[in-house]
């Protein structure tokens, strides 16, 4: 190859481009979901379906407008909810993004 | 020590195709990968989620979804999951 | 992120909800309402005039239901709750 570069080799890490095109990272997926209608189900099977209005690096999840669905029905109301982290399993969207 | 490829690379190679995630309970997803973190967090497209209760398995159809890394025990690349 | 409500991140929420009172939801079938006087990152938190709400479920007990229900209760003044037990915070509705 042509060898252009000043004496030290770059080394190898350097030469992978950082995550390059796709923009399906976890970030990315948070990004676009702020806002939207989602569902949240923990470990527990318990749904929580509501507008996202926040969330952060642990999880920790801010809803507003939240139905608790258990086994499809509807058990609670809550204007806002806070989730702990560590109870969710996934949160899906439940709108096109 | 040459060709050592590490364990998140063969996911890495996996975004874009199916995989079937195992959780560490009865519970597995699959779907098409989008995406991953360092704590195996995966971002899934078309998603069908499978439940073994004591009522019988339950399928779950998910739009796009963020799979909390922390309870998953196995991936399998390529695979179109529990019903193949 | 969300201009109407003025919450950042979701302990904003929390913070919101301090001197109100709170429903809580813990592992365990446990539910609290109580007065939010502090609460940290780990989501421990200390709560006055407590209301305690235990459900438990007797699956022996019905015949081929879903078992039935019973709920006690119990008051407390002041409680620490270690914030590992910790599944949902509802503040008071703001609207």
């Amino acid at each position: 190859m042509d060898e252009t570069t000043p004496p030290p080799p770059p080394p190898e890490s350097e030469q992978l481009p950082p995550p390059p095109t796709h923009t399906g990272s976890p970030t990315d997926f948070l990004k676009g979901v702020v806002g939207k209608r989602v569902i949240v189900r923990l470990t527990s099977g318990v749904d929580y379906r509501g507008v996202l209005s926040c969330l952060d690096g642990y999880m920790n999840i801010a809803l507003e407008q939240t139905e608790e669905h258990v086994n499809g029905v509807v058990t609670n109301r809550y204007g806002d909810a806070f989730i702990r982290g560590n109870n969710v399993l996934y949160i899906s969207a439940a709108e096109a993004l | 020590m040459a060709s050592q490829i590490l364990p998140l690379e063969l996911i890495d190679r996996c975004i874009g195709s199916r995989i079937w995630v195992i959780m560490k309970s009865d519970r597995e997803f699959t779907g098409t990968l989008l995406g991953f973190d360092d704590f195996v967090n995966m971002v899934l497209e078309d998603v069908t989620e499978y439940e073994t209760t004591p009522q019988g398995k339950k399928k779950t159809k998910l739009a796009q979804t963020l799979l909390n890394g922390n309870n998953i025990c196995m991936l399998i690349p390529g695979s179109a999951g529990p019903d193949t | 992120m969300d201009p109407s409500s003025g919450i950042q991140e979701p302990f904003d929420l929390i913070r919101l909800s301090l001197s109100e009172r709170v429903f809580v939801k813990l592992r365990g079938d446990r539910e609290l309402t109580g007065i939010l006087h502090a609460y940290d990152g780990h989501m421990n938190l200390i709560l006055s005039d407590v209301e305690e709400t235990i459900m438990i479920v007797d699956v022996e007990g019905a015949p081929d239901g879903r078992g039935t229900v019973n709920v006690a209760k119990r008051k407390m003044e002041m409680l620490f709750v270690r914030g590992d037990g910790v599944i949902l915070v509802s503040p008071p509705s703001r609207t």
